[in-house]
């Protein structure tokens, strides 16, 4: 089977820092790959395992996300190649332009069997770029994916919703977005870190792909930490029999309520 | 500024139609077969295909869109319509604001990034905005009665991909309505062991409220249903009451409960970020603490 992976490379979020005025600060939060997008590079990992074929990891931001360190990290933990499209025309995506570009991309790795997502990015949340380009590559696009067991030219695969779990079966090509519960990303042994090393990656430009710059769909207006609900913090220290008293004497006057 | 809601249960539906009819004097619904009833302006009636997905909707839902160029469509933010709205939004060429918290009169949206740490305001830059809000966007209070004024079919659209459902399973319900709770009980880390639970849903009963907890405890430990975990990614409340016991109060739970009325705390250490959002706390061990509180309140 030919799976394609795609991760989305975000800033570590708890190295974002809050200044002052509200605004935030990426000064030190370093470039990781997002969370999400781990659980869709295990779920390739382990069908590879199953059933043998090719795992390739593909992104699209920036041109900062062409880094060694980064590189090593995503082939540490099962693709088998890398192709990244990094162009500084690809600053702040919307998910539309995130998958019109992987879309490029993917026509340009070509044949493929199955693409996986994360069921949202670490950073925006959105959770719409893998039914974005589901729908752009004009394939079958499921989300919320809880387990993939893979069948001759199509997949069976459990969906876990609101109220329902449903067993879905996909013709191949196709997309699915994994939930954080299909499994559990591994973590990369030494061997792996250096085998990494040594595994091809692509790096290409927007040239490379053959599509213009594409046009931004939303706006983004403003960006800040949300103002701070003042309380009144009163806290009674001590787990004293006392000091529970008065904090059970507040606490009766609220609840009474 | 005529809008267009799409939603996949009763309850948002009518929510959502209420709320937009607020600002809007042509608030339309999309409906599939016969199952919800809205209370809009206008229905656009698909009917019902045999054996056939929401998802399999998706074509017909956008022509209809394209075709009648609303100026906002809102979405239920299910899982269901999350990839359904995606798949509209791409063939439309625009992306969807999901999960937003508020909107402006100009329709700027506000949603939040960054695992709750900051709020951020997006705009459609076409013609359409696509959005996705929970029935909290619009102070919904009084239900404004709108008499359905016109009802049209919409011819459904055949898709050209499919997929085949095998299986459904229903899960089992909550017997919780956590967003509905005056009082929430929230449980974290600070729990040694799954049965001391029980000891949580005690003093949740003595207080009258529902039991949440954080995402490790559903997700880690498995000690919870994942639906009742509060948070980013998880349940967003604004209960009266909100009792945190053993919470540390990391980010990413906290904006799931800021929007509490009042904020109780009970953690052993008194530098846990939850007490500097608490309006009563104490500094104490949560098991010598929860069994009090349980003699005075049970």
């Amino acid at each position: 089977m030919k799976i394609i992976t795609c991760f989305k490379v975000v800033p570590e979020e708890q190295d974002i820092a809050i200044k002052a005025d509200g605004e935030l600060s990426f000064d030190r939060a370093k470039p990781t790959i997002s969370a999400y997008d781990l659980n869709g590079v295990e779920a390739g990992a382990q069908l590879l395992e199953e059933c043998g074929g090719e795992l390739i990891a593909l992104s699209a931001g920036a041109g900062s996300i062409d880094s060694p360190k980064l590189k090593k990290n995503i082939l540490s933990r099962g693709p088998g190649s890398l192709a990244m499209v990094a162009d500084d025309r690809l600053q702040g995506l919307d998910t539309h332009q995130t998958a019109e570009v992987l879309k490029a991309a993917i026509e340009k790795i070509g044949e493929y069997d199955l693409i996986l997502c994360g069921e949202g990015s670490s950073d925006l949340y959105a959770q719409q770029v893998g039914p974005q380009l589901g729908q752009l590559l004009n394939i079958p696009a499921i989300n919320a994916i809880s387990k993939i067991t893979a069948a001759d030219g199509k997949i069976v695969v459990q969906r876990t919703l609101e109220n329902e779990v449903e067993t879905l079966e996909i013709t191949l090509p196709a997309l699915v977005t994994v939930t954080t519960d299909i499994n559990l990303p591994r973590i990369a042994t030494m061997n792996h870190i250096l085998a990494a090393g040594k595994k091809p990656s692509t790096v290409w430009a927007l040239e490379d792909i053959g599509i213009p710059e594409p046009p931004r769909t939303i706006e983004v207006i403003d960006t800040r930490a949300p103002r701070q609900v003042e309380r009144k913090q009163d806290i009674v220290e001590g787990d004293t029999d006392d000091a529970i008293q008065e904090f059970i004497s507040k606490l009766s006057a609220v609840l009474a309520k | 500024m005529r809008i267009i809601v799409l939603a996949e249960t009763q309850k948002a539906l009518t929510e959502l139609c209420a709320g937009a009819s607020q600002i809007s004097a042509q608030v339309e619904a999309v409906i599939i077969g016969d199952r919800l009833k809205p209370a809009a302006d206008t229905i656009w009636h698909i009917p019902a295909q045999e054996n056939a997905l929401l998802e399999d909707y998706t074509e017909t839902i956008a022509a209809l869109i394209k075709q009648e160029q609303p100026g906002l469509v809102i979405v239920e933010p299910t899982k269901r319509y999350k990839l359904i709205a995606g798949r509209i939004a791409a063939l439309l060429g625009t992306s969807v604001i999901t999960d937003i918290l508020e909107l402006g009169e100009d329709l700027a949206a506000e949603r939040m990034v960054y695992g709750g740490a900051a709020l951020r305001t997006e705009k459609a830059a076409s013609g359409c905005t696509i959005a996705m809000a929970g029935s909290g966007l619009w102070k919904a209070g009084t239900a404004t009665e709108t008499a359905v004024r016109e009802e049209k079919t919409v011819q459904f659209i055949e898709p050209g991909i499919r997929v085949k459902r095998i299986a459904r399973e229903e899960k089992e319900s909550m017997a919780v309505d956590l967003p509905g709770a005056r009082v929430v009980v929230g449980v974290g880390r600070g729990i040694a062991e799954q049965k001391d639970l029980e000891m949580i849903r005690q003093l949740a009963r003595a207080v009258n409220g529902e039991i949440g907890c954080t995402r490790p405890i559903a997700e880690a430990e498995k000690w919870m249903p994942k639906e009742t975990y509060l948070g980013v990614s998880g349940l967003m409340i604004a209960p009266e009451i909100y009792i945190a016991i053993g919470i540390s109060g990391q980010i990413q739970h906290t904006v799931g409960i800021n929007r509490s009325k009042l904020v109780i705390a009970v953690n052993k250490e008194k530098n846990a970020p939850i007490f500097k959002q608490s309006d009563y706390g104490i500094v104490g061990d949560l098991y010598k603490v929860v069994p009090a509180l349980l003699k005075h309140f049970g």
